[in-house]
């Protein structure tokens, strides 16, 4: 068949920089100097509008023994731990149900996946009137008065409910997805050597669905580190700060107390916690891609 | 397994199937059911599933006060841009990635999609600080730019390019033309479908944006929906009527936006995950 | 119309090369036919001929002028893709005159153009629909149209006949005849298919492994095969190889003791290869006969199967000492076998060829016919 392409062709190079100039340049103005300057700031003493002395490490010293810094990365892996696994299993129900009952599918779809196109603030709107203490219709069917969102136990899992609602949508679709990849003759050829119901999942789909599964785990977990809105809008980061995630005591630094320094160290550590996550996760999926082969 | 036993499980399912999907509307549908009651009924002691009186009420009380007018212009003119730059300038990009052959393509690439890796987050500081020296804060374009940097829509449309079979594009150099022209001629008209999936995931994700909006606008004049709606709990204290009226006209634009094109809407977010399908 | 005239066109890919050195001279209006197995690198030599692909050392004129460094749409050519590429989003009109439209042609001339390409084609009433409402063979032609329109020195066909279903292509070959008679343009043909090489092809340049194995007429070809492998290649069913050494040679016959045992002779002049060596013998099924019980000598085998054709009947049979089996063609009523027979086959000497230890060709005496 046709061999390889050239690597390079002599009159590609000036259409290639008409292309991509005006990507680059948002690029490099939006993301990549911003991204340079935060690394450079974590290593200053710098305010929200002007840059102060450089030191070094010093912020990250600080960092590393700051209790408020480890309890909000505490936070944020408790809301992971709350919601990645709910919206997995969730998300695998919702696809298997949608694909068996296919004369309803277009319904059942929407009603998972629409709450996933609202913005942020309709969920929390909506969950914060049927929260309400008095006149909220969640404590009216339960009978009782608590205040979800100031209850110690109750702050985050309820924030963590209110986002598998707002985004299990999304784990549906991919498992759809994956769902629909599994060629028909699979199933016949099962069929035809005897294999009926939970055996047909557990030979076939599940298998199919593995890969999907893990990404979509994977794809779960970096998006809970990166959660600011909900706990922000709904419990202020309370009580008592125990909602209070790593972006939003990042935010606070900067906005609130105005230590740009020391929120860029907290955003550079932010970075290194999710690149570690999505090399985790590249290893993860290679060795069990190896495994499978 | 027998008949019997599979028309129990199809029952078990469509009884979970049914739960689920009432689970899932519930709440949107509790939230209309608040906002066509009059704002007594909401914390009246004796509890109502459905108005007692039906009323439009809260909806003209929040059209006429606060600004949602306003907002909704504004999310749909930053949407729009956003969506309008964001799908010229990654077009552009990722043809030349895909087709172009130059020095440095791998790199410049590699470097683009590490842009993955580094959340938006991680840069509020210094895009605001930015923003602040060009005088772009509270500013339309303050909100538009760092929105159109999309790594995953220039991935998207790179596979895409990718996959069109090089016979299209060697027909068209055999005819003579130029790259510029294979992309206008050639590329872009075959990438439709994926262009309005794309376009669409863009404009849904620039009109929920909460993040960006919140860090770079100062006044209420100049808020998006989503932001606009935290300002209701102000403006209309313990009006839930209000609120709730407030949330669903926030929510209707995107809601009539993913019913009208529920496919391309489903088509365009998986493609940005990678998966076919 | 130009000749084309390619001097050691030596092509890499990674390291591994894919042409190693051709040499071909292509007179104008003459209908060559480029053909070999998967992998030859006839489809890169056309790309290389068009200007896809870079050479990697040689040179490639068109019409005597060097075009190496040339774009391909300034080389003059205008080519036929195996898989037609034609524009899905543009009418059969759009997609014939867009070359033109990208070289500023006034639109009143390329409409007549098209027009008249159309015309030569029988697709005038396909003009203004869409490449997916057309049949594969409409395809086809609107992709033929698209290079007649250019008015190119030379065509370039890229399998042009793979992709449609073999009623068709039998009937497409003879149009491309006689298009290639009406037009009496240079055309460069790509294919595997070694029917519509003898076919179509004046010139015919059979590729192996990146070098031409021989250029010639398919007559030449077919009845002086310069060696083993050209004669495998063209014909069918394939030529019968057997092995054997080189007995004695006398004047213009050479006696071969087959491997089976068996002694023939071949009409062919083996004073340069050494007495006793190793020589292949090569004879292809329609001069094979299945002698009658009355004649004597022959091959002696033992029919394995038995393959009716409507006109013609293929004997496979197997015989001592040739490890694949011998394939005969008879007309279909030479007589009534069955497989497990056990019967003697000949050959006019006349008919056979024999190859040396390497391959090669010895050279065969013409016989008068």
């Amino acid at each position: 068949m046709h061999a390889t392409r050239p690597r390079t062709r002599k009159g590609d190079a000036l259409p290639a920089v008409l292309l991509l100039a005006p990507f680059a340049i948002t690029f490099l103005l939006f993301f990549f100097l911003p991204a340079l300057d935060t690394f450079y700031m974590s290593l200053t003493e710098s305010s929200l509008t002007r840059t102060n002395a450089f030191i070094g490490l010093d912020n990250y010293v600080t960092l590393v023994q700051d209790p408020s810094f480890w309890a909000a990365v505490g936070n944020t892996f408790y809301f992971a731990l709350l919601t990645v696994v709910p919206l997995t299993v969730l998300g695998l129900v919702m696809a298997l149900l949608v694909n068996h009952f296919t004369r309803a599918s277009g319904w059942l779809q929407g009603a998972f996946f629409l709450p996933f196109v609202l913005p942020i603030s309709v969920m929390t709107l909506i969950a914060d009137w049927m929260l309400q203490p008095s006149s909220g219709v969640v404590n009216y069917v339960l009978g009782m008065q608590r205040a979800w969102f100031a209850d110690l136990t109750w702050a985050m899992p309820m924030v963590a409910i209110g986002t598998i609602w707002w985004t299990v949508g999304f784990n549906m679709l991919m498992f759809l997805a994956g769902l629909r990849n599994i060629p028909a003759e699979l199933y016949e050829a099962a069929a035809l050597d005897g294999a009926r119901g939970f055996t047909l999942f557990r030979t076939i789909t599940w298998p199919a669905l593995r890969p999907v599964a893990g990404m979509a785990l994977v794809l779960q977990l970096i998006a809970s580190m990166k959660i600011f809105g909900q706990t922000y809008i709904m419990t202020t980061g309370g009580p008592f700060n125990t909602t209070r995630v790593t972006l939003h005591y990042m935010y606070e630094t900067a906005f609130t107390q105005s230590d740009a320094g020391y929120a860029a160290a907290i955003a550079v550590a932010f970075v290194a916690i999710v690149i570690a996550l999505s090399l985790a996760q590249a290893g993860i999926v290679a060795w069990l891609a190896r495994r499978d082969a | 397994m027998n008949k019997r036993a599979s028309l129990g499980w199809t029952v078990i399912g469509a009884l979970a199937a049914l739960l689920l999907a009432a689970m899932w509307v519930a709440p949107l549908l509790w939230a209309m059911s608040t906002a066509l009651r009059p704002e007594h009924e909401t914390v009246s002691a004796v509890f109502h599933w459905l108005p007692q009186e039906w009323t439009l009420d809260a909806f003209a009380k929040v059209l006429a006060a606060g600004n949602v007018g306003r907002w909704l212009f504004n999310s749909a003119l930053v949407a729009l841009l956003v969506t309008v730059v964001t799908m010229a300038l990654s077009l552009m990009a990722a043809f030349a990635f895909s087709q172009l052959r130059f020095r440095g393509r791998t790199l410049v690439f590699a470097l683009t999609m590490l842009a993955f890796l580094v959340p938006f987050e991680a840069l509020l500081v210094p895009l605001f600080r930015m923003m602040n020296q060009l005088g772009l804060i509270n500013s339309y374009a303050g909100i538009v730019l760092p929105q159109v940097v999309a790594p995953v829509v220039i991935y998207v449309f790179k596979q895409f390019f990718d996959a069109i079979p090089a016979d299209f594009r060697e027909a068209a150099v055999m005819d003579g033309a130029g790259p510029l022209r294979i992309l206008w001629s050639v590329y872009l008209p075959v990438s439709g479908n994926i262009v309005w999936a794309m376009a669409i995931v863009t404009f849904i994700g620039a009109w929920n944006n909460f993040l960006w909006p919140f860090i770079i606008v100062t006044s209420n004049d100049m808020m998006t929906i989503p932001l606009g709606l935290t300002q209701t709990y102000d403006a209309f204290g313990v009006r839930y009527a209000q609120l709730m009226a407030a949330a669903l006209l926030g929510a209707l634009p995107v809601a009539l936006a993913y019913v009208v094109f529920q496919r391309r809407v489903t088509h365009g977010f998986l493609a940005a995950t990678g998966l076919k399908g | 119309m130009a000749s084309v005239r390619l001097t050691g066109i030596t092509k890499q890919y990674e390291g591994n090369p894919v042409l190693k050195g051709i040499d071909l001279d292509i007179a104008d209006g003459e209908f060559v036919v480029l053909v070999g197995p998967s992998g030859c690198g006839k489809s890169t030599l056309l790309r290389i001929v068009a200007g896809l692909e870079d050479v990697g050392a040689g040179t490639v004129e068109i019409g005597g002028a060097v075009c190496n460094e040339v774009e391909p749409a300034k080389r003059g050519i205008a080519m036929v893709f195996q898989s037609y590429a034609l524009y899905p989003h543009m009418t059969v009109a759009e997609n014939m005159g867009f070359a033109l439209k990208l070289a500023g042609v006034p639109r009143a001339e390329i409409e007549e153009r098209v027009a008249r390409a159309a015309e030569i084609l029988q697709i005038g009433h396909l003009l203004a629909r869409r490449p997916k409402a057309l049949s594969g063979g409409q395809r086809q032609r609107v992709a033929i149209g698209r290079a007649i329109v250019r008015k190119p020195e030379v065509f370039l066909f890229d399998e042009p006949l793979s992709n449609l279903d073999a009623a068709l292509r039998g009937q497409t070959r003879v149009e491309l005849a006689r298009l290639h008679a009406d037009l009496k343009a240079t055309m460069i043909y790509v294919t595997h298919d070694q029917v519509e090489a003898m076919t179509l092809g004046q010139k015919i340049v059979v590729l192996n492994g990146g070098i031409v194995e021989q250029v010639g007429t398919p007559i030449e070809l077919y009845e002086r095969p310069a060696n083993m492998f050209v004669a495998g290649f063209l014909g069918s069913p394939r030529m019968n190889f057997l092995p054997g050494a080189l007995a004695g040679e006398q004047d213009v016959v050479a006696h071969v003791r087959l491997s089976g045992g068996t002694q023939v002779d071949v009409a062919a002049d083996a004073s340069s290869a050494a007495p006793g060596g190793a020589v292949t013998l090569g004879v292809r099924p329609e001069h094979l006969r299945v002698l009658a019980d009355g004649e004597g000598g022959g091959i002696p085998a033992t029919i394995a199967l038995v393959e009716y054709l409507g006109d013609s009947v293929i004997v496979h049979a197997q015989a001592n000492g040739v490890p694949e089996m011998i394939a005969v063609k008879c007309r279909a009523d030479d007589g009534a076998w069955h497989a497990g027979a056990r019967v003697r086959l000949g050959f006019d000497p006349g008919h056979g060829h024999l190859f040396d230890a390497d391959g090669a060709a010895l050279p065969r005496v013409p016989q008068a016919r």
